[in-house]
């Protein structure tokens, strides 16, 4: 291989494209966007790691109330912190109150000074959300002075709602709420390893990347073959004027490079315009700094080398079976049959791959990443290899109808190839996309566990700290809007001995009879009657204790150290059977009615209050969650839902779907540019056949078949292959396999949607061009 | 618009007065024409006359910025876009520089084409369009695709094309501007011979006097003025 007279060649090719006067402009800057909107997704893609590294890296750095430290204690270098985070709207509010002990006390990240208390200082989407109508309930509950901003070192994106504010007297709370706590820094100082992977979602991991990936890949081979036909007649200048075929491929590969290049500038600016826009989106509670998203250099001196490359090779490979006579491009006659046994080879050598980790996701084995990405990407090439020979088998026997359909499969005949490859990066998606669905509705059981709370009977619950009376907590919340139903029950402890010596302990329940009714079944009630409760699981010190004339101990209340409380087990101790109580456990111990319990006693028992909402009461949580900050700063109300999934499936789940928009978006702007380009191409065609007539929707209606034969069988092929894979992903992962035809339809509907979109974007400058100017040659 | 005029007895076709421009560039600028069913007229002139223009006018393609075209009567600024439309696809037929056959569509198709437009049935349509091709002398071609022919030979498939609906007024674009010199003779000869044994008009765009000789008349288009010419034999 000569290296001087290939870059001559491919010089002389990018000089080609830049000087193809207005046409060669246009399809140069048409690559150029086309080209470039796969690098910015690829760009996208390699910066996701270090965007989510610099989230975790800030978290970690304002790392404060942790259950694996030590004591500290007091100095003026130290401060107590007391996590008193909320939710609004169903966003989370990252909450702090925080109380110097000293002038050294060190402050959270992104604060220069620490607020005093009936101040705070707030993110500024925080401040934004309170001084607008949409934040009137939360400033009732953050009702502090705005006294500063926190800086961005101490949040994880621009949108995060976060409030640190002065406290009082914190030390007092640092046994009887567990998330208060003295320290002397901010900052993990010992970082838990992280969890690892479970193999399973490892694999949805893998497989979500490589299927968002490969269309963009399909996409850039694509782009960078625009304008072949009218490519095609300067080559054949070329070999006119001597030029060999070799060099004239060389040439064209050239050209695909100038549009390759310029496609990398173009997709650094969309990347960076991305990158931008990216600061003022959130999605799905999700916002990252724009600084985040740096791609490593690595990847991106990879996508800078790749994709030129790809560029000379795809035109290369491309040219092979075209050849190149100086009068002329012999591409118009009928190209050879497709061979077939090398396109199943990809998909079968796939399965191939993939069939040996059959079954290991119910043993806890670990599944081969090679193996895995190398089986996926040969299920899904397969797609792009399979789809032009069944699009040239499914054409060619396609018979005469209308006008309109016998022009487009004419020209699907003759050029199926290129149909095939407008629909290829839509096949994958949609293959992809299927296989995943079923592997994720197939896998959520695995992640989703009922949450056994019972939602006819309560919505909400909030736990208040102990040191407020039971009967002022639920006096608050039956006053408060949007609450029907207020169960207020108590929790304290029984032991055998008092205070640190116990040995026997056992739960104590306190209510009133309505309320201990929603957790036991009682023979009658009436002020006064304390139970013991049978039929809880886990539960054996209570008939130990439950022995009339016992007596047993009731903690002292953690503020006011004093004399544990002695209580005797009465003769007239009622029984009762344990029910599921709103929540869906099976309480034992002692059931008390407040007068029965012990004077003494009720400093240290702490509240749960379980409430029935009426939905028909707008913000009616939200009022909820006003009244507990309002009872106790650290009491933790809690919003019921009947199911609760993995945080981790969650978030590979939200990945796939913010993936998945993205990469529709780019094959829904590939085919618009593609399908321009082909009609530029045939502009004094479609002239001259209006010229003697033809129908405008004649025309339009043969572009909708144009494109919507190859699709259909795209989505045929897709529907297949990706059932295929999603079975053996399924069987991968020991998990039975179901198809999911609402989203198998549901996937394939969409890929039909971008189709039917991009026609109808593309009817309006179809019908400029088939205006009779396009005869014109002066 | 705005000028009009009383057409020349007799004639089929007629323009008084056109003017038309794109953007800064006068294309027709007082332009006007006649001609007679079964008359061939050359229109000829420079590169960038306006020759052209007046056909795409003439044929209902471009509309004028003003003057007056009247087709058997009916003046051609009354017809919407459909209308005009159906003209073409029933009374006229064109023949361009490069032939603008459809590549993917078979020659037979091609020829078809214009029939098939205009709701005949397929097999119908190419039982006559085979019979144009043969009179035509290209019915050997017709299951090849344009892209496997010669210049001369789709030339004559698209002449054939343009026939095909037996059209009142051919008009022909640089019919041999592609062609050398014997396939360009052969397509006018067989081109006008078809059209008079029809009793078609022809509008002849070109710029080379040896096709404009195959003319009854002919008229100058120079800076977007016309002119009759008298034929000197």
């Amino acid at each position: 291989m000569n290296v001087r007279q290939w870059s001559r060649d491919l010089a002389l090719g990018v000089r080609f494209a830049l000087t193809g006067g207005r046409e060669g402009w246009v399809r140069l800057l048409l690559t150029g966007v086309g080209v470039g909107l796969g690098v910015a997704l690829l760009l996208l893609t390699t910066a996701i790691p270090n965007a989510l590294a610099a989230r975790d890296a800030r978290e970690d750095a304002r790392t404060d109330i942790t259950f694996s430290w030590e004591d500290v204690p007091k100095g003026d270098d130290t401060i107590l912190v007391a996590n008193v985070s909320t939710t609004y709207h169903g966003a989370n509010i990252r909450g702090r109150e925080v109380e110097p002990d000293g002038p050294h006390a060190p402050a959270p990240p992104g604060v220069s000074k620490l607020p005093a208390p009936g101040e705070m200082v707030v993110s500024p989407a925080l401040e934004e959300l309170l001084a607008s109508g949409e934040g009137r309930l939360l400033r009732e509950r953050l009702p502090e002075r705005i006294v500063g901003t926190i800086g961005e070192s101490g949040l994880v994106g621009p949108a995060e709602l976060v409030f640190v504010r002065g406290g009082e007297d914190l030390e007092s709370r640092i046994d009887t709420a567990a998330a208060v706590a003295r320290i002397d820094g901010f900052g993990d100082r010992e970082p838990q390893p992280s969890e690892p992977w479970d193999p399973v979602l490892l694999l949805m991991v893998l497989v979500v990347f490589v299927v968002l990936l490969m269309p963009v890949g399909v996409f850039i081979a694509t782009a960078v073959r625009f304008g072949g036909e009218r490519r095609d007649r300067r080559l054949a200048a070329l070999r006119l004027i001597g030029s060999d075929s070799r060099m004239t491929r060389r040439i064209a590969a050239g050209e695909a490079l100038a549009g390759a290049l310029l496609g990398l500038l173009f997709g650094a600016v969309f990347f960076l315009l991305a990158r931008q826009l990216a600061g003022s989106v959130e999605l799905l509670e999700i916002s990252v700094y724009p600084s985040y998203l740096s791609p490593s250099p690595l990847l991106a001196v990879l996508v800078a080398v790749a994709v030129p490359a790809a560029a000379v090779l795809v035109t290369l490979l491309a040219l092979r079976g075209v050849v190149i006579e100086p009068l002329g491009v012999v591409r118009l006659s009928r190209p050879a049959r497709r061979r077939l046994w090398w396109r199943l080879l990809l998909p079968v050598v796939g399965l191939a791959m993939l069939a040996p980790m059959i079954g290991q996701g119910g043993d806890d084995g670990n599944f081969n990443q090679y193996l895995v990405t190398g089986g996926v990407v040969l299920l899904l090439v397969g797609v792009t290899a399979l789809l032009p020979w069944v699009v040239e088998t499914v054409v060619a026997r396609l018979g005469a109808g209308p006008v309109s359909w016998q022009l487009a499969v004419r020209r699907l005949q003759v050029s199926s190839g290129s149909a095939a490859r407008m629909v290829n990066g839509i096949a994958v998606a949609v293959a992809g996309a299927i296989a995943l669905q079923m592997l994720f509705a197939g896998a959520e059981s695995q992640y989703t566990r009922d949450s056994g709370k019972d939602l006819s009977r309560a919505q909400m619950s909030v736990r208040v700290p102990e040191g407020t009376a039971l009967d002022t907590v639920a006096e608050e919340f039956r006053a408060t809007e949007g609450v029907d139903a207020v169960y207020a029950l108590s929790s304290t402890y029984a032991n055998d001995r008092p205070g640190d010596e116990a040995e026997l302990i056992s739960e104590v329940t306190v209510g009133d009879c309505r309320t201990l009714r929603e957790v036991a079944a009682l023979p009658s009630c009436q002020d006064g009657d304390v139970f013991v409760v049978n039929g809880a699981a886990y539960d054996e010190a209570t008939p130990e204790l439950a022995k009339a004339g016992r007596t047993l101990w009731f903690d002292a209340a953690q503020d006011s150290p004093g004399e544990p409380t002695g209580w005797t087990v009465p003769g007239t101790l009622k029984e009762a059977q344990s029910v599921d109580d709103p929540t869906g456990m099976r309480r034992g111990g002692f059931l008390f009615t407040p007068s029965a319990l012990p004077e003494g006693a009720e400093g240290a028992v702490s509240h749960e209050v379980f409430l029935g909402i009426d939905r028909s009461v707008p913000d009616a949580p939200e009022h909820v969650r006003n009244t507990a900050a309002a009872v106790d700063p650290y009491s933790e109300p809690s919003q019921w839902a009947s199911v609760e999934r993995s945080e981790r499936f969650d978030s590979i789940r939200t990945g796939l779907f913010v993936g998945a928009a993205c990469v529709l978006f780019l094959i829904g702007a590939s085919l618009l540019v593609s399908q321009l380009e082909q009609l530029r191409e045939r502009r004094k065609l479609l002239s001259a056949l209006v010229a003697f007539g033809t129908r405008r929707r004649t025309l339009s209606l043969s572009v909708l078949w144009q494109t919507a034969v190859p699709i259909a069988l795209g989505l045929a092929l897709s529907m297949t292959v990706g059932l295929a894979l999603g079975a053996v992903l399924l069987k991968m992962t020991a998990v039975p396999v179901v198809v999911d035809w609402v989203s198998v339809w549901s996937m394939t509907g969409f890929g039909a949607a971008v189709v039917l979109a991009v026609t109808l974007l593309s009817l309006p400058p179809l019908l400029r061009l088939m205006r009779p100017d396009g005869l014109r040659t002066e | 618009m705005t000028a009009t005029a009383t057409p020349p007895a007799g004639s089929l076709l007629t323009a008084h007065d056109l003017r038309k421009a794109y953007g800064p560039t006068t294309a027709l600028d007082g332009a006007s024409f006649s001609i007679h069913p079964g008359e061939v007229v050359a229109v000829m002139g420079p590169s960038g006359s306006g020759k052209s223009t007046l056909l795409h006018c003439l044929a209902g393609i471009v509309t004028p910025d003003s003057g007056s075209i009247t087709y058997s009567g009916r003046e051609m600024a009354t017809m919407n876009d459909s209308q005009r439309s159906a003209l073409r696809r029933s009374e006229f037929g064109f023949v361009f520089q490069f032939g603008q056959l459809v590549p993917e569509l078979t020659c037979v198709e091609n020829v078809a084409l214009p029939l098939r437009l205009n709701g005949t049935s397929r097999k119908e349509a190419e039982r006559a369009a085979l019979t144009w091709m043969e009179r035509l002398e290209v019915d050997g071609l017709k299951g090849k695709r344009p892209g496997e022919v010669s210049g001369g030979q789709g030339q004559r498939v698209a002449v054939a094309r343009a026939l095909v609906t037996n059209p009142r007024v051919l008009f022909a674009d640089e019919p041999t501007g592609a062609l050398d010199s014997l396939n360009g003779e052969r397509v006018m000869e067989l081109l006008t011979e078809a059209a008079r044994s029809t009793n078609a008009a022809v509008v002849l765009v070109t710029h080379e006097a040896r096709v404009a000789a195959y003319s009854d008349r002919e008229v100058v288009v120079r800076d977007g003025k016309s002119r009759d010419m008298e034929r000197i034999v």
